[in-house]
């Protein structure tokens, strides 16, 4: 590879795709010739770099100058400025929210500096469409020491010593899994990378892939030598256009290099992969549902009595794990168990399940200043992720609560802020860890409101297979609106308590054992939310808008409005009378609460009650 | 085997047993409503969930395909459970209103009422699945899936079209636990909600009584020899008599005899075309065949003789000679009417209070023993007026009697007409000669006489011979007779036969045709006519020749031979000659 004085490392995930960075890519290409330095400087576009709320983004490597929010137009100055005249652009370089100098240095920004990168080692740093690239930063190596220098029971022992968990949601421990397929009897045996990833806001999965495929790849392939596989799966949903081109461009490179295929290394193991596209169904990530979705069946889970260890894909032994999961192990090989097991909670030692080993992967999203992709070591505090690495709550709004886990997991109120993240303390807590979603609510977030949210998801995505989860979740979601349309009775909170255990207790898959998370953590921790709901027919946050009663302030809307009636226009129901100069007022037998009125009133004039 | 422990009941069963076939055998009753045991679990409706304990650990597993493989602790109706199962029945309430099952099921429980919205009201499906399973599993027909997704899952063929791949065996609606799908015989092939009858079973008796009486598979309705799915009978047969691979297909067997019994019986005669007796048109008009079944104590209405409205006839006419001894259908005498019917009487006597009217031309009571039990059927009390019944009408018609039904007769015996109301009119039908019995007799060169009856060799010296050798009769089909008699018969074709065999040479006629080779042409004009198949043609020869155990002098080809080569022995022409000069002389 041709060394070049300077490296562009532009942002090439989907978020910052969706913000022209490939444009922006191409104007840097063209203004680089222009100058002449097409020589000296090379554009690279990488995976998600993980701060996409400032995107699109660029590094600047060696380096390590961070830029964010560029444009097209910044193009010409920042190269004239930066790579011709040795100049780093002020403009361009991220300010913290309550800082007045920006900080040039990547490594110096706290939403950096306080993460821990395994899975995404290499995020940012290679073109994720040349193999050569990921090479050079050590993919494959892993690889190769398995291959020459290790048995396939010392692979799946190593794993187990590491305390691995899947990091798929369940926590299952992978070396077990491993062992367990190992031994099962069948052949061929059969590898599955589950890259069906649905929870809404979710994109840890589809970042590591869009970023570095061949970690994946890598990760698979040793699972394949210590379990005797030589077919192997990687189901990824179609909605995942970049990803599953990205993919497929890396099981091409890892052919034609012969990383896949026959006689890998010259050592005879032989393993190859293929693509399988799902539909986008939800419940296809549940591990049965997938495989029958493979088989070209309809997705649909199946009862969990039969292991799919030793009956799974085609009824025959299969190995699942999460993107996130593959692409942890070729780390764990290069640096050893005790390396792993020196990150995060609990003793792994003894028992599998006694601890949370390694990083995880976490798409912080919602009311938090820094949203994007996180990898922090496990037994970090939640306080620590919302607050260090995502800088707060925006607006100088009060935090409220936090979902983990995806739209099945629970919310955390203000006083669990300090609870330390790993599989145990959240679903003690009454959440879970989940695929690695993290959701962050403020005052302004009605916790009915949120639980009906993701209740309607999953409602929406359960399958209908089983009672429970087809009717239980239902009629939830029917208490639900029933309650924030201020037609809630006394009794729905029992209901729901008792429709939330029946669902949990009696669905078939995960999808409906975790559905009522949302609804039961609410009711646990904001339960006055739910009572002052059903009693006194108000929405404390101001979301459920049949709640509210929306009148206007005489004294604001003559004396800073001048009764301007601009709400007066809006108002779709002429529930608003008034003239210029005189005091507005909104009849309420008219009035549909639709809240148009409150959003276009410029002087606040309008109020919520 | 593993010792598992089932609400307190401790039990040893086979490794994989699934709790709900271990619960069974303790008698322990778990609900399951998509469970059919022919039929691999599904596992939805999660109404068998029950409690299972091992170690310390408690978790909730479904009765109907949890495998057990070690001891555990199982409790099926803890307090836990009847909450999971209340409220999954409220939830199925609200969903399927309609079906019987859940609501006695909310009944046991003592719900009353759901929480929830109804649907509609009328709705049945619970969406268990067993149809689909049974449709793709089991029939392998595939006509019937699930489609839409959650709470808005529906049941029904490809694209809500009249699927082409249903054969309309009714697996669906039999496995179906709620009585959603029903049977439609309209060309409408699905099946949803309409009520109509069921498919014939594939495995049935023959027929009553049969020998060997073991059911058979009918391969019109077998679902097996349609799809080659199903083989549920296979499955739940444990003496594994049910072996489709070796199964023998309809086939043609050729046996080579040296005699044929011909027993081929008669048929019932059809009293429809007689419109005054109202058969097939009047309630509770019956043919003596219908009654005989009826009385049969395995019949459908176990032996006892009702109406139409299942209750007891107050009164029953026996109309006699119904075909028989009638100038318009047969002119002979059926024989055995007149004592079956008195024996009708006699049961109707002993099984019920009904007044017996026996309506006759003459009776008929020529056996041993027979005139006996006319007498008795006197003493029993049976009315018998000499007058064949003229006419079956409804009561009403006439006038207000007390049954249904009016027999109009002229009773000779007080020269008077005579107008009889009853509840049950039974017609004796003539036994007439079978359909096909003129084509049989083609085949085997027997004759039929007028009345279609086979005819027999002399109806004195050789009852049971025919004019072709090696072919007897014996029952009905050579003419109308009782049991003895047929029994006697049979027994003397087969006497003849044995005659046959024992004596290892055939006795016959010295008068049979000759032919002459010389004088043959070879035209084989003789060949087609021989109506005993007896002349044959040689083909190294190029002439015909006749063989003389078959021939039966009848002379047709010596009369139509162009050549004049075929003679009759002892009717040569110079023979007949003489005899012809002898009588002139």
């Amino acid at each position: 590879m041709k060394p070049y004085r300077i490296n562009l490392m532009v942002c090439a995930g989907t978020g910052c795709v969706a913000n022209h960075s490939f444009e922006i890519k191409k104007a840097l290409e063209d203004e680089v010739k222009k100058r002449g330095l097409e020589n000296e400087v090379q554009v690279v576009a990488t995976g998600c770099n993980g701060f996409c709320a400032e995107g699109p983004l660029m590094v600047v490597q060696p380096e390590g100058i961070f830029y964010h929010q560029v444009t097209i137009k910044d193009i010409p100055h920042l190269v004239e400025e930066h790579f011709l005249k040795g100049r780093p652009v002020q403009k361009l370089m991220y300010v913290p929210p309550d800082a007045k100098a920006p900080i040039p240095k990547m490594s110096d920004i706290s939403f950096f500096n306080r993460q821990m990168l395994i899975a995404l080692r290499n995020r940012g740093l290679i073109d994720p469409e040349k193999i050569d690239e990921a090479i050079g930063r050590g993919a494959y190596s892993a690889l190769a020491k398995v291959l020459t220098a290790m048995t396939p029971p010392e692979v799946v022992s190593l794993i187990k010593a590491s305390g691995l968990r899947g990091r798929g949601g369940g926590g299952f421990p992978t070396g077990i899994k491993w062992e367990t397929c190992r031994k099962a009897h069948g052949e061929p045996k059969y590898i599955i990378c589950n890259a069906d990833e649905g929870d809404p806001g979710a994109f840890m999965d589809r970042s590591i892939i869009e970023g570095d495929p061949h970690s994946v790849l890598e990760g698979m392939l040793i699972g394949a030598y210590a379990i005797g596989s030589h077919h192997g799966y990687i189901y990824i949903r179609q909605e995942y256009p970049l990803a599953r081109e990205r993919l497929t461009i890396a099981v091409q490179q890892a052919r034609e290099y012969g990383l896949l295929g026959d006689n890998i290394f010259g050592t005879g193991f032989q393993f190859d992969i293929k693509v399988a596209r799902g539909a986008g169904a939800f419940v296809c990530g549940e591990s049965t549902a997938l495989m029958a979705s493979i088989e070209g069946r309809v997705g649909e889970p199946r009862a969990k009595y039969i292991h799919t260890v030793e009956h799974g894909l085609w009824n025959l032994p299969t190995c699942l794990n999460n993107v996130e999961t593959w692409a942890t192990v070729p780390e764990i090989i290069l640096k050893g168990a005790e390396w792993f097991t020196s990150i995060g909670t609990g003793d792994v030692s003894k028992n599998p399940w006694g601890g949370s080993k390694g990083t995880k992967v976490f798409s912080l999203t919602g009311k938090v200043k820094n949203t994007g992709l996180v990898e922090v070591p496990m037994g970090i505090t939640l306080r620590e992720i919302i607050y260090d690495i995502g800088g707060g709550i925006p607006k100088g709004k009060q935090f409220k609560s936090v979902q983990t886990g995806g739209p099945s997991g629970g919310f955390l109120p203000a006083s669990l802020l300090d609870l330390q993240v790993d599989y145990e303390q959240l679903t003690e807590a009454g959440s879970m860890m989940g695929s690695g979603g993290m959701v962050v609510m403020d005052e302004d977030n009605c916790m009915v409101d949120m639980a009906k949210y993701f209740l309607a998801f999953t409602q929406d995505e359960s399958c209908g297979k089983c009672t429970p989860c087809r009717e239980g979740t239902m009629r939830m979601l029917e208490t639900l609106e029933r309650i924030t349309q201020g037609k809630g009775r006394e009794e729905d909170i029992q209901l729901l308590e008792d429709l939330s255990q029946f669902v949990m207790d009696a669905s078939l898959c995960a999808l409906g054992g975790s559905a009522p998370n949302p609804v039961l953590t609410s009711l646990r921790y904001f339960r006055e939310e739910y009572i002052t709901h059903i009693r006194d027919k108000k929405c404390p946050a101001h979301v459920c808008r049949e709640l509210n009663v929306y009148t206007i302030d005489p004294g604001l809307c003559v004396t800073k409005g001048h009764g301007c009636g601009v709400c007066r226009r809006q108002c779709p129901e002429n529930a608003i009378t008034g003239e210029k100069n005189v005091a507005h007022v909104v009849s309420q037998e008219l009035c549909k609460k639709c809240g148009v009125c409150y959003d276009v009133c410029k002087f606040d004039a309008v109020k919520v009650a | 085997m593993v010792k598992v422990t089932i609400d307190g009941l401790e039990i040893e069963v086979e490794e994989e047993t699934t709790i709900l076939k271990a619960a069974r055998q303790l008698g322990i009753t778990i609900p399951a409503l998509c469970y059919n045991e022919l039929i691999e679990p599904y596992a939805v409706c999660r109404l068998c969930v029950v409690e299972l304990q091992r170690g310390q650990r408690t978790r909730l597993v479904t009765a109907c395909n949890y495998p057990l493989r070690e001891s555990v602790v199982i409790r099926t109706n803890s307090e836990r459970v009847q909450r999971l199962r209340r409220m999954n029945i409220e939830l199925l309430m609200a969903r399927a209103p309609g079906a019987k099952i859940i609501q006695d099921l909310a009944a046991e429980m003592g719900i009353e009422r759901t929480r929830f919205p109804l649907e509609d009201s009328d709705e049945k499906c619970i969406l268990c699945g067993l149809c689909v399973q049974a449709c793709s599993d089991v029939v392998q027909a595939y006509a019937l899936g699930f489609s839409e997704r959650g709470s808005k899952r529906v049941i029904g063929p490809p694209y809500d079209t009249t699927p082409e791949t249903c054969i309309l065996c009714g697996a669906c609606a039999y496995f179906c636990p709620t009585g959603h799908i029903k049977m439609t015989d309209t060309d409408g092939r699905i099946l949803h909600s309409e009520l109509t009858l069921g498919p014939n079973a594939a495995i049935t008796l023959p027929f009553r009584q049969a020998i060997p009486n073991v059911p058979r598979v009918n391969p019109d309705y077998c679902i097996h020899m349609k799809t080659g799915g199903c083989e549920l009978c296979v499955k739940v047969c444990q003496k594994e008599a049910i072996n489709f691979t070796e199964l023998a297909q309809d086939s043609f067997e050729e046996f080579e005899v040296g005699a044929v019994i011909m027993a081929t019986g008669f048929q019932d005669f059809d009293p429809t075309p007689m419109k005054l007796y109202g058969y097939g048109v009047l309630p509770n008009v019956l043919t003596s065949d219908e009654f005989e079944r009826m009385n049969n104590a395995a019949s459908p209405t176990g032996g006892r003789i009702v109406m139409e409205n299942g209750e007891e006839p107050r009164s029953i006419a026996i109309l006699h000679c119904i075909g028989s001894r009638d100038e318009h259908y047969h002119k002979y005498c059926s024989r055995v009417c007149c004592m079956y019917e008195l024996n009708f009487a006699h049961l109707v006597n002993v099984k019920t209070s009904a007044e017996v009217y026996q309506l006759y031309i003459d009776m008929r009571s020529f056996g041993k023993g027979y005139e006996e039990f006319y007498q008795r059927i006197l003493d029993e009390g049976v009315n018998v007026i000499r007058g064949k019944g003229a006419e079956v009408v409804p009561a009403y018609q006439k006038r207000r009697g007390e049954g249904g039904l009016l027999v109009c007769c002229e009773d000779t015996l007080i020269g008077k007409y005579r107008e009889i109301p009853v509840d049950m009119v039974v017609l004796c039908t003539a036994l007439e000669a079978r359909a096909d019995a003129a084509e049989i007799g083609r085949k085997f060169n027997i004759s039929t006489g007028a009345d279609g009856w086979f005819i027999e060799a002399h109806p004195k010296l050789a009852p049971v011979s025919t004019t072709t050798e090696g072919i007897f009769l014996a029952g009905v089909c050579q003419g109308a007779k009782d049991i003895p008699d047929s029994v006697a018969q049979g027994a003397a074709a087969a006497a003849q036969v044995m005659k046959m065999f024992c004596q290892g040479e055939l006795l016959m006629d010295g008068a049979y045709a000759e032919i002459v080779e010389d004088i043959c042409s070879g035209c084989r004009i003789c060949n087609g006519l021989c109506p005993y198949n007896a002349i044959t043609y040689d083909i190294e020869k190029k002439v015909s020749a006749v063989n003389p155990a078959m021939c039966k002098a009848c002379g047709t080809c010596v009369a139509a031979c162009p050549s004049g080569a075929i003679t009759g022995r002892h009717f040569t022409d110079e023979q007949i000659y003489a005899q012809i000069e002898g009588i002139l002389a």
